[in-house]
């Protein structure tokens, strides 16, 4: 028998009381972007919460409506979970919190938790090229990220060094998924709707943004995104995140850049 | 034309090969759809394809609807693509898909090269497109970037042709789709003609009412 090691990238999910409006949010996102989170590990982070298992149990149930499939919970020892619920999981380096950007800084802070989700990247032992070739129809595609350290105990980001950035040549499809967890990531050409990009730096889109990008997953509040037309479903640096709805409308369809400022996503016009 | 018909038709060599009626250097090689197509392997496809590609100067391949098995092992030997779509965001959004498919899981881009590819849309209907209904050729082309071999528009003589067992390239050659199919068929041969974008109808009471300020 033979074990081989992966790497990846998992969206953890963190809910939030009361679980009617956290799943509300979870629904935003979905019916915005429909593809955000099949075919993808998730990670329930329950850690610090208590949770009674009855809880969890009526969780679980919701995602599984949703056709979220947990892949591991952190937070509740494994001696606790019933039997068919997903194993309990530790480790993995946090990469970075996804939270709500409120439209403006002065959003009420309970909102702004409602949902947070990190990706994180697990420990790995198998690199493979970051290629959008690599990208199937499901979107699964293994990244380019080597050697992360596990350590749940970090809640801060962890530092880590620039990594080079990738460059696609030709347009991200619906269904592909470019990983680069540890530098800038720029496309030559357009990302489709139902495509994502998820970058450790920035991504620079020349072309129209019409999928996901997650840009400083790996905890870069200064990574940025760009593109010559904006019409995302969704958006995030570090954690942050926006769906089209949030979106200046003014800004529809226009050479776009967007940063991270004092905890909230901004948006600006690039000309 | 896809199936276990292929399979067959391999170990019976060409016999499976039915002349066209009418266009004698046309030949079918009819798809069953009873049998199981999972029977179908990607080496069986590929000799059948190669076989052909002997005798004829042109294969060409249908692929099955969706994004299944099917249309991957349609495309899997082609040396050039054509991606048919309906101006309609589910459509558009399973082209885009294919194309991805396309430089991504053929022989060709296998073997580190481009597959050419020709953008069709069909069943275009101007004025739907512009209320909105639909998207426009624009809307189309932008977000799949592949360049427009031809507008196909929506039109009774397809069905009127189908209902007398013609392609409406022959039971109408005058009619908007027939002409469109021609064209696209020239820009395929190497002709570099502009693209016929089918016109608005213009509607009576559009010009009836024209000028007319209160
Ligand atoms: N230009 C047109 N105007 C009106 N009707 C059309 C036109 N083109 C095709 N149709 C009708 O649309 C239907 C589907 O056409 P067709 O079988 O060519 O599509 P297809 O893409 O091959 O479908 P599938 O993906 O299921 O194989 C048929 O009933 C046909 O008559
Ligand atoms: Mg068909």
């Amino acid at each position: 028998m033979k074990f081989k090691g992966k790497s990846f990238i998992a969206i953890v999910l963190s809910p939030e009381q009361p679980f009617d409006a956290w799943f509300k949010e979870v629904d935003r996102i979905i019916s915005r972007s429909p593809g955000f989170f099949i075919d993808r590990p998730i990670i329930l982070d329950v850690r610090g919460t208590n949770i009674p298992i009855e809880d969890l149990e009526q969780l679980l149930d919701g995602l599984n409506e949703r056709s979220i499939r947990v892949m591991g919970i952190d937070g509740v020892s494994g001696t606790r979970l019933k039997k068919g619920m997903p194993p309990s999981f530790g480790g993995g380096r946090l990469a970075s919190d996804v939270a709500v950007s409120e439209p403006d800084t002065v959003g009420d802070k309970d909102n702004k938790e409602v949902l947070s989700a990190d990706a994180s990247a697990v420990a790995s032992s198998e690199t493979s090229l970051v290629n959008p070739k690599d990208g199937d129809v499901n979107g699964q595609s293994v990244n380019g990220h080597t050697s992360a350290k596990p350590d749940k105990e970090t809640s801060d980001p962890v530092p880590m060094e620039e990594g080079a950035s990738i460059v696609i040549p030709e347009p991200v499809r619906s269904g592909q998924s470019i990983l680069h967890p540890d530098g800038d990531v720029t496309v030559i050409g357009s990302v489709s709707s139902g495509a994502e990009i998820i970058a450790g730096g920035s991504i620079h889109i020349y072309g129209a943004l019409r999928g996901r990008a997650l840009a400083g997953v790996a905890g870069k509040d200064n990574a940025r995104i760009f593109c010559t037309k904006l019409d995302a479903e969704l958006v995030s640096i570090n954690g942050l995140y926006k769906v089209a709805d949030d979106f200046d409308a003014a800004l529809r369809n226009s050479p776009a850049q967007i940063r991270f400022e004092n905890e909230t996503l901004v948006f600006e016009e690039l000309n | 034309m896809i199936s276990s018909t292929l399979y067959a038709a391999k170990r019976r060599s060409s016999t499976a090969l039915v002349r066209d009626k009418k266009l004698h250097n046309l030949f079918l090689l009819p798809a069953s759809q009873t049998r199981d197509k999972d029977a179908l392997t990607e080496e069986g496809v590929a000799s059948v394809i190669n076989e052909l590609r002997m005798y004829f100067d042109w294969v060409i391949c249908d692929s099955p609807a969706g994004i299944e098995r099917g249309a991957t092992l349609a495309m899997r030997h082609a040396d050039e693509a054509i991606i048919v779509s309906n101006p309609e965001v589910s459509s558009v959004r399973d082209c885009d898909r294919i194309i991805g498919l396309l430089d991504a899981k053929t022989k060709v881009a296998e073997d580190g090269g481009r597959m050419p590819k020709h953008l069709m849309i069909t069943r275009y209907d101007t004025d739907r497109a512009k209320t909105g209904d639909m998207l426009a050729t624009d809307d189309v082309v932008d977000i799949l970037s592949v360049p427009l071999i031809g507008v196909v528009p929506e039109s009774k003589d397809v069905l009127k042709a189908s209902n007398v067992g013609l392609p409406v390239t022959l039971s109408d050659e005058n009619s908007p789709p027939a002409k469109a199919y021609m064209e696209a068929t020239r820009r395929l041969l190497g002709e570099n003609i502009p693209v016929t974008i089918p016109e608005e109808k213009k509607s009576l009471f559009g010009k009836l009412f024209k000028g007319r300020a209160a």
